[in-house]
């Protein structure tokens, strides 16, 4: 491996800018670390050029621990967005720089400098000034000046972030041409996915600091495992659906749940469709694929090759999972030319949708409900600024029911319908009595939530019982993906102890960290109240119970 | 070259007529007349007055101090200005704000406030003492009182200069393998050069006209720590205005001369900047 990150942390003030990223890159291997602006990339590949040091974790190059040697050591080579060229230097001076410093003599350093040049397409340039020339030449200039050195790694952080399209897309070739004439391991910083797919190997996605995914272009965009990738990687559709023993519900549809692990447990997950995945007809009869719903044509774009729709569906807003910013979101379909010729469609035309394909994350958070024993204080609920965030983050909706027994104490045995998603309940004096009777009538992730609660930075994980452990993790990840927190796992506490010490040592390790949450594992509600009473009903910190009763098969 | 060019501000003619009434009128008129004062003095009796001991002594001490007063502030300016520029802590403001505090002070003030610090039992001079080290009635409390009223100009010349110095620049010579001393001489000081030398020359000039603060901590004894301006005000004491304006002469020559200097090696150095733009 050229390459190696293992748990790499970097902190400032106090908040984890890189969150705990492992990543190896191959000999020769074009990586690019793609990601919002803030998601932390641009730190992790200053991290990996050693011009700042880590808080936690190693960098590796080629077997060689290089975590805490200095930038001038590692034998990298980088390339900034603004040049960086010196300016009162000449284009020779500036490439031999490198050079120079390791007092190459200069026949040589003038041969190696004539070979650069011809490998970025600039000879005879050597005696302009960077002034002279124009943005892209500039920058061949760096990434000229970068390799000279002859490193073992070139690092390239958003280097086309200056240029406007055309020059972008030329020097983009001729990068990509230079590293694989010297077959050199280059790591590119971008926030720009098209850039991603046209020059990667392999792409890895950040967000909030952690490194989500990691994977060829193709396999990551037909496949996303989150729903940020899905998101981020193009446009989709995500839709929640109800996987049964049967096959996945959507809509009025029943498809295969094709690779993803069917569990016997019925849930609601997130289902992504690419909208070019999507098919409309003038009717049922006449589509191609599997009906899910009847809709409206709400908008209609022309952009060149592909024609961009908004459907309303009929049933969005039980369907779709939210949008941002609250309202009834609508489902994006693009159509090819021909497509378009097929099947001619007008602004508010009732259609009939169909889904070809689609792909189901294996996120254990697919919506939340929030939950109290009437409608106003549910809605009130919905208005927490951890759970808005949270549904912003995670692209879903939060719905809102009453359950009139919650307050009343009446047996939770009196059949309700199924909760899905997580359930959402304030916390306060009556939240044990409310966690209990929830967990009895099926909920399986229950967040327990004080009014205030803001974004932790702490997210501490226990698991009660083995049997809970790999749900729990899977429930923790989830949420670990969408705030800039860092995990802390709570090995240390054993089973065999009381539940009353279980709960005082939960709450002291809660106590010592700022702005902290917990994510618990539960089999069992024996002794539930004696453990959790007092940390549910505190009112001080977000807890979220992740629940699999003992008996059935963890999902 | 042309006097006419084509800007933004019209009147080329009143306002280069203004200018040059304005430089008549408020410097070369009164030099004129010092130089005048100075040569109506017979040519012995001037070089007399101008290579007595204690005229010599003091011009001297008069540039040789604030030439050494100049090269403190280049380096010390450099670094506050660079501390200021790169660095966020808590008082930044007030720090940048102090920086001014010379300017405003009355120099004789800070020349009481040196005083006070560095004489024999003053809060520092009394550490200084067993040391064998007096600052206060010496070249050396000359000099520490040039620095203090220089010191800003230093500082306010670099600061723009530094914050053009993008700290990728580092970072890139940083990765091409050079270490930090190398990255200074041949990256940031060669950005720097045109304001580092501006900052000299201003410190240098004020330094050379100071007068209130130096006076009070210099002790004044002849020949040995008695400035030039000093010098000048003790004839005109005696009534004797022939020999301040030759002295002042010399004064006004030599620091012509070093200005002069300053600013031909300042406009070479933009010279070759501007061929390096373009």
């Amino acid at each position: 491996m050229s390459i190696t990150l293992e748990q790499v942390t970097k902190h400032y003030g106090g908040h984890a800018v890189v969150n705990d990223v492992s990543l190896e890159i191959g000999d020769g291997e074009f990586f690019v670390l793609l990601g919002p602006s803030g998601s932390g990339k641009s730190t992790l590949l200053r991290a990996i050029a050693g011009l700042i040091g880590v808080d936690h974790g190693t960098i590796a190059m080629h077997g060689r621990d290089v975590t805490r040697l200095a930038a001038r050591k590692r034998g990298v080579g980088l390339v900034f967005q603004n040049y960086a060229l010196f300016r009162h230097m000449t284009v020779a001076d500036n490439i031999e720089f490198a050079l120079r410093v390791r007092h190459v003599r200069g026949r040589v350093r003038r041969e190696r400098r004539r070979e650069l040049l011809r490998l970025v397409a600039l000879e005879g340039m050597d005696d302009r000034f960077p002034a002279q020339l124009s943005g892209g030449q500039q920058q061949r200039v760096a990434v000229a000046r970068a390799l000279a050195h002859k490193p073992e790694v070139l690092l390239l952080d958003e280097p086309f972030g200056a240029l406007d399209a055309r020059i972008r897309e030329e020097l983009r070739r001729t990068i990509r041409e230079v590293q694989r004439e010297l077959g050199i391991t280059t790591v590119l910083v971008t926030h720009d996915q098209e850039e991603a797919f046209a020059m990667a190997d392999r792409i890895g996605i950040m967000n909030l600091g952690r490194l989500l995914e990691i994977g060829v272009p193709a396999e990551l965009y037909s496949h996303p495992a989150t729903r940020f990738v899905a998101t981020f990687l193009g446009d989709a559709n995500l839709i929640l659906a109800r996987r049964a023993a049967d096959g996945i519900h959507v809509g009025a549809a029943t498809l295969a749940a094709g690779d993803a692990s069917a569990g016997a447990r019925e849930q609601e997950v997130v289902a992504v469709v690419r909208p070019e995945d999507v098919e409309v007809a003038a009717s049922r009869a006449e589509l191609g694929s599997r009906f899910v719903a009847q809709g409206a044509v709400d908008e209609l774009t022309f952009t060149g090759a592909l024609e961009r729709m908004r459907i309303e569906l009929e049933n969005g807003a039980a369907l779709l999972a939210g949008a941002d910013n609250g309202a009834v979101p609508h489902l994006q379909v693009t159509r090819t030319q021909h497509e378009q010729r097929g099947f001619v469609v007008h602004p508010g035309q009732s259609i009939a949708v169909g889904i070809r394909r689609m792909h189901v994350l294996p996120t254990p958070l697919s919506s939340f409900t929030a939950c109290a024993p009437d409608e106003a204080q549910a809605e009130a609920l919905t208005r927490a600024p951890l759970l808005t965030e949270l549904a912003a983050r995670m692209k879903t909706r939060i719905a809102t029911r009453a359950e009139p027994q919650l307050g009343t104490g009446a047996p939770a045995s009196v059949r309700t319908a199924a909760f899905v998603g997580a359930t959402v309940i304030a916390s306060g004096p009556q939240a044990a009595r409310h966690a209990a009777w929830l967990l009895e009538a099926g909920a399986s992730e229950l967040l327990v939530l004080p009014a205030a609660a803001g974004t932790p930075q702490h997210v501490l994980v226990h698991s009660m019982d083995e049997a809970v452990r790999s749900a729990t993790l899977a429930v923790s990840a989830s949420v670990l993906r969408h705030v800039p927190a860092e995990a802390q796992y709570l090995r240390e506490l054993h089973a065999g102890q009381s539940q009353g010490e279980l709960a005082q040592q939960l709450a002291r390790a809660l106590a010592a960290v700022p702005e902290p949450m917990l994510i618990l594992g539960i089999t069992g509600l024996g002794g539930f109240a004696a453990c959790c009473g007092a940390l549910l009903e505190g009112g001080r910190w977000p807890v979220l119970i992740v629940h699999r009763p003992a008996g059935r098969t963890p999902a | 070259m042309s006097f006419r060019k084509p800007s933004v501000l019209p009147g080329f003619g009143l306002t280069f007529g203004f200018t040059t009434f304005f430089l008549s009128v408020m410097v070369l008129l009164p030099l004129a007349a010092l130089v005048l004062a100075a040569a109506s003095m017979h040519w012995n009796e001037f070089l007399r007055v101008v290579s007595s001991p204690r005229a010599l002594g003091s011009f001297r001490l008069s540039f040789g101090a604030s030439a050494l007063a100049a090269s403190i502030n280049a380096v010390f300016g450099f670094i506050i200005a660079w501390t200021l520029v790169r660095y966020e802590f808590p008082g930044r403001k007030l720090v940048d704000a102090l920086i001014d505090m010379p300017f405003a002070l009355p120099t004789a003030v800070s020349g009481i406030a040196l005083t006070t610090v560095f004489a024999r039992h003053g809060w520092i001079g009394r550490y200084l003492e067993p040391l064998g080290i007096e600052v206060a009635y010496t070249w050396l409390g000359v000099t520490l009182a040039l620095t203090l009223i220089s010191m800003p100009f230093a500082v306010r010349s670099l600061q723009p200069a530094l914050i053009e110095v993008q700290r990728e620049l580092e970072e890139a010579a940083e990765t091409l393998g050079a270490g930090r001393f190398y990255t200074f001489r041949r990256i940031i000081l060669p950005t720097v050069l045109p304001a580092l030398l501006t900052g000299f020359t201003l410190s240098f000039a004020r330094a050379v006209g100071e007068y209130g603060s130096v006076i009070f901590i210099s002790g004044n004894l002849p020949m040995k720590t008695e400035i030039t301006p000093l010098l000048i005000v003790i004839h005109l004491e005696q009534f004797d205005y022939r020999g301040a304006a030759a002295l002042g002469v010399v004064m006004l020559l030599l620091s012509f001369v070093v200005l002069f200097t300053l600013n031909l090696l300042q406009a070479w150095g933009r010279r070759r900047q501007l061929q390096a733009a373009h």
